[in-house]
């Protein structure tokens, strides 16, 4: 039985960070059509934000959280001014320099920090145990800051006049040009948006796992691995995506604890089988062929 | 003699009027030329070492843009194909003892297998949920290489494997003649009638299709032409550096590929191998100032995008040559009109 | 436009300038000694350090004593960036032999990277001491093809299967003291290796052994080597009522599962190979929560192998405020092989000083070393593990100090002397298995 637990739990856990990042990225390809790659590289510099703050210059870390959060937001807003807006016509360009800029990042990083493995402390610390599985307080406020998140979005979309606007960007960028929207702003400020959820998962998470330069990695793959599976620009696809591959994940590390390294792969595959099954992925909408 | 002669005559016309015409086909002529003759200047290892892998290299970003530059296939996972070749090459010959010239082309065979399987469910996708997927399966055969490790060598590889050939001097020279046979092997299948077809895919699939044209087909035998030019270099790879090893399947592995291809230009060919023929040098070069290697190679590859975003060298090609408005033929830049038609040239 | 284009002239130009007129001026009165390693991580800059340390210190004296003349030490930093990407380590190592012309290197980290490395190595023969990578294939080369592969040398760490057999005897002494102290009737033990490939054999390996000393092993995990959630496997593991925890970790997964295993109070000690945990910043990095974990390592604070290793390890931690890790044996392998055999043969040819280094035995501040032979006969130019030879030591963190504890009062064999170093302290046992099991 508590086997059972204990693969929900790490299933909820680990879906609920991929769904915050895989959420973000989303939301800018939907609205600009970039294939953001330094999405996940943003989310380390928030960790090392937090590192900086908590350790170098010893506040608490809730204050780490709040400037990794705004700083990271403006360096994203910054960087899309700067490099990314320019080229935006030219999509080969925009995917390099996001790959350019996620190496620089890490580069920078490397250069402050070192390789060194580093960690933050948590926010709240110590565990509570449900029918005999230990879960930690930093694992549980994750998940209720992945709902809150979710919520928030879903009002700011839904209910505000600029969600509006990042709908119908997302949906036909000259169209909502005609309408006068100015697209090139919602952009700019759908960048900001997902880069801070980028921010906010980096701070949220970063407490329950290591420091290290090259940690945007591996959740990059994840990352894309669920928007592809729930569809592309959609956001209830991405949701719902990452829990399913999170669950993957979890079932890996507990039926098969010998092949407990093959988790990435056996997620990968599943996500490879949905879409030959639907190419446009769970919940994507097949648009016919922008020409 | 007489004969003799006479194609030399011819020769001289056709270099006189077709490359002498047009600064980039002079430049294509240098680059071939130097490049042959490089050992002759130096027999600095370093150099040749340098050379021989940057020549592996451009053959794979040059498959790259086949595929993905030309058919417009958004391959994110390039690496796949590399490490088939490499590690196919390996092991056959570590546990058949077959020779490297053997070993390479079965390896690149053994490339088209794997673009045949990964292309058959990738014909469904495309754009960014083919570049995202794809992404996944260098990743996928990782995991397998890992479970694998009698097989494989898990992390360490395959090593032990037969050197290309005896001497630095040959491996360049074996390397350099394949990259710059397979160019223009690739330079020509672009330019022929398949090529125009795999470029019209990328442009409208939907207009291919319906002028009866099997684009299914075509965009397969993208996959596999590519599958076989990356995986001979992967194949070269292992053979060079003995050893074939996961580090071929990585994420970045991949990601270089793009960075070359699109840096140089792509739909172009000679824009990848360029591409690589400049940054891969270049970050040798910047060992001189090592802590900040990499970073310096991010921040020229996004200022050159930021002011070249179609790519170096289409960026080069269009500032001294001009395309003439009527007939589409290529002139140099200081022409005022058109070397065949005459027509004025803006 | 034109701006631009001028200037991309120009860097084109100074480029193609530089490439081709990159020379470096070699004289021949100093020795030259190429340091390779991933500089920008902890095993490179242990490996740099441990090389300054010992260049200074020869240098201060005036340096080696080559036939007649005194020859200084000039160190040659490279930066293999071999994590990351191992073609960019062939062309450091290249770079080294070629450009900067080294006598001699050391370094070398990430197995996949090193084997290329050694086969440039071996071409130009230059004596190669590998510092850091522990497989065995990499000296069972060298017994192979010994013509080949003769100018490598192991420098530090000793080989995985002696890495393996150290940390069973960690194992059994652990077990000993919890079967002790604690009255249990049978240790349980949980295996956790991450997954790489020195770590497989060693699995298989534990499997046989454990039972043989009287313990039972209750299940394997194998988490990814960067695994940075391992609550899974601490829950099935707590499940499984293990006494000890036998860990096989090298990479970052070692800092998760022990810091998370600390703070989820897993009533289990952590035994065996921790490399993150060999480090200083290791209590830091796992919050305070690593504590009690136990580790095999090569240097401790206060622990003395023999009468060098005092003033190494002071020296070292006075120079660069950390514990040396294996990496900076580097400075062993400069000061206590290489420059005494190059001032008893009295020339830098890499064939005399060959043949000269696989005889000699040397005393280094982890130990005496002595080259082996294998069942045939032949050099494998590996590292003797052994009482009086090298043994490594245990540490375990307590309360933020990492103590030496390991050997103490420890026989081989059962004929076997006891050992003890100077220095070492008890084992401590986490309270909170004292208090889950005392009752």
């Amino acid at each position: 039985m508590d086997l059972v637990l204990n693969i929900i739990i790490s299933g909820l856990i680990s879906g609920s960070v991929f769904a915050l990042l895989a959420i973000g990225f989303s939301l800018i390809f939907g609205v600009a059509r970039i294939v953001n790659i330094a999405h996940t590289a943003f989310y380390m510099v928030a960790a090392y934000c937090i590192y900086f703050v908590t350790h170098k210059m010893g506040s608490h870390p809730i204050w780490g959280m709040v400037a990794a959060i705004v700083l990271v937001t403006l360096l994203g807003i910054i960087c899309y001014k700067l490099f990314i807006n320019p080229i935006r016509e030219h999509e080969g360009a925009v995917l390099i320099a996001t790959i350019a800029l996620a190496m620089a990042f890490q580069e920078i990083m490397v250069l402050k920090f070192t390789g060194t493995f580093l960690s933050v402390p948590s926010l709240v610390k110590g565990y509570f145990a449900i029918l005999g599985v230990k879960v930690f307080y930093q694992q549980l406020l994750t998940f209720c800051v992945v709902l809150l998140v979710m919520a928030g979005l879903w009002i700011l979309l839904m209910k505000t006049k600029l969600g509006l606007a990042i709908r119908s960007t997302a949906q036909d960028r000259e169209v909502a040009n005609l309408m006068g929207i100015n697209e090139a702003r919602v952009a700019m400020l759908t960048m900001g948006i997902s880069v801070g959820l980028a921010a906010l998962t980096g701070a949220v998470v970063v407490p329950l796992t290591v420091l290290e330069p090259h940690m945007w990695l591996h959740p990059l793959i994840m990352m894309m691995a669920v928007v592809v599976l729930g569809g592309l620009g959609s956001l209830k696809g991405s949701f719902l995506g990452a829990y399913i591959l999170g669950f993957a994940e979890a079932l890996v590390v507990f039926l098969a604890p010998m092949g407990a390294f093959l988790k990435g792969s056996v997620a990968l595959s599943i996500m490879i089988l949905v879409l030959l099954i639907r190419p446009e992925g769970l919940f994507g909408v097949s648009f016919e062929e922008e020409r | 003699m007489d004969l003799f002669l006479f194609y030399l005559r011819k020769l001289f016309t056709i270099i006189k009027k077709e490359v002498f015409v047009l600064p980039s086909r002079i430049v294509v002529v240098l680059f071939f030329i130097l490049l042959l003759l490089l050992p002759v200047f130096t027999k600095d290892l370093y150099l040749l070492r340098i050379f021989t892998l940057t020549s592996i290299f451009a053959i794979l970003a040059a498959s790259w843009d086949l595929l993905s530059g030309f058919t417009g296939q958004m391959n994110f996972g390039h690496a796949l194909f590399f490490g088939v070749g490499a590690y196919s090459a390996a092991l056959l010959n570590k546990y058949a003892g077959i020779p490297p010239w053997g070993t390479i082309p079965l390896g690149a065979l053994g490339a088209v297998l794997s673009g045949l399987i990964i292309g058959i469910p990738c014909l469904r996708l495309r754009g960014t949920y083919l570049a995202l997927t794809t992404l996944a399966f260098p990743i996928i055969l990782m995991g397998i290489v890992f479970a694998l490790p009698d097989l494989t060598g898990g992390e360490l590889g395959i090593s032990g494997i037969a050197r290309l050939a005896g001497s630095r001097v040959t491996d360049y020279y074996i390397t350099v003649v394949v990259m710059l046979g397979l160019c223009t092997i690739m330079w020509k299948i672009t330019d022929s009638n398949t090529g125009i077809i795999f470029h019209a895919i990328r442009e409208d699939e939907l207009a291919v299709r319906a002028s009866g044209i099997n684009t299914t087909r075509y965009k397969l035998l993208a996959f596999c032409l590519s599958g076989f030019f990356a995986g001979i270099s992967g194949g070269l790879y292992a053979h060079f550096m003995r050893i074939a090893g996961p580090s071929t399947l990585e994420v970045s592995m991949s990601f270089q590929v793009v960075i070359w291809a699109i840096f140089g230009g792509i739909v172009t060919i000679y824009g990848p191998v360029g591409a690589v023929f400049i940054l891969f040098p270049l970050l040798e070069f910047l060992r001189f100032w090592q802590e900040l290697r990499m970073l310096m190679f991010a921040v020229v590859v996004l200022l050159i995008l930021l002011y070249m975003p179609d790519g170096l060298f289409r960026w080069l090609r269009d500032k001294i040559e001009k395309e003439c408005p009527r007939c589409k033929i290529r002139n140099v830049a200081m022409r005022h009109t058109c070397r065949v038609c005459t027509a004025q040239l803006d | 436009m034109e701006r631009w284009e001028k200037r991309i002239f120009i860097l084109a130009m100074v480029f193609l300038f530089a490439v081709s007129t990159f020379t470096v001026a070699s004289g021949q009165d100093t020795i030259k000694i190429g340091v390779i390693g991933p500089m920008q991580f902890v095993q490179g800059i242990g490996q740099w350090n441990g090389a300054t340390m010992a260049a200074e210190e020869i240098n201060a004296k005036g340096g080696i004593q080559v036939g007649n003349k005194k020859m200084k030490i000039q160190l040659i930093k490279a930066d293999s960036n071999e994590f990351i990407n191992p073609t960019d380590a062939t062309n450091a190592m290249e770079r080294l032999i070629t450009r900067d012309k080294v006598d001699f290197i050391v370094g070398g980290f990430r197995t996949e990277a090193v084997m290329p490395m050694q086969d440039i190595a071996m071409e130009a023969k230059k004596i190669f001491f590998g510092v850091g990578a522990a497989h065995d294939e990499l000296c069972l080369r060298v017994a192979k093809n010994y013509n080949t592969y003769k100018y490598w040398f192991r420098g530090s760490p000793f080989n995985s299967t002696f890495l393996v057999r150290t940390s069973f005897v960690h194992l059994g002494t652990v077990g000993a003291i919890l079967k002790q102290s604690l009255n249990l009737p049978k240790i349980k033990v949980a295996i956790v290796a991450e997954k790489a490939m020195w770590a497989d054999p060693m699995i298989p390996a534990a499997e046989a052994v454990i039972p043989k000393m009287g313990m039972e092993v209750v299940g394997v995990w194998r988490p990814s080597d960067k695994a940075t959630d391992v609550t899974a496997e601490l829950s099935a593991i707590q499940r499984s009522e293990a006494h000890i925890i036998f860990t096989i970790f090298s990479a970052s997964v070692g800092i998760t599962f022990a810091r998370q295993a600390g703070e989820l109070k897993i009533p289990a000690m952590q035994v065996g190979i921790n490399v993150e945990a060999q480090k200083d910043g290791f209590w830091e990095a796992t919050q305070k929560m690593g504590n009690y974990v136990f580790t095999m390592n090569t240097y401790a604070r206060n622990v003395e192998q023999n009468e060098l290793t005092k003033p190494f390890v002071d020296t070292y931690i006075k120079r660069f405020g950390e514990t040396p890790a294996y990496t900076a044996d580097t400075y062993a392998v400069i000061v206590h092989r290489l420059a005494p055999a190059i001032e008893k043969v009295g020339s830098l040819d890499a064939d005399k000083l060959v043949a000269f280094i696989e005889n000699d035995v040397s005393k280094g501040p982890s130990g005496t070393v002595a080259y082996l032979k294998d069942a045939e006969g032949r050099h494998t130019h590996d590292q003797k593990w052994g009482p009086g030879y090298l043994t490594s030591v245990g540490v375990q963190w307590q309360d933020g100090k990492l103590v030496g504890v390991w050997p103490n009062k420890w026989k081989a064999t059962p004929e076997a002397p006891e050992i003890t170093y100077k220095g070492v302290m008890p084992v401590k046992i986490p309270p909170w298995m004292i208090e889950k099991y005392k009752k």
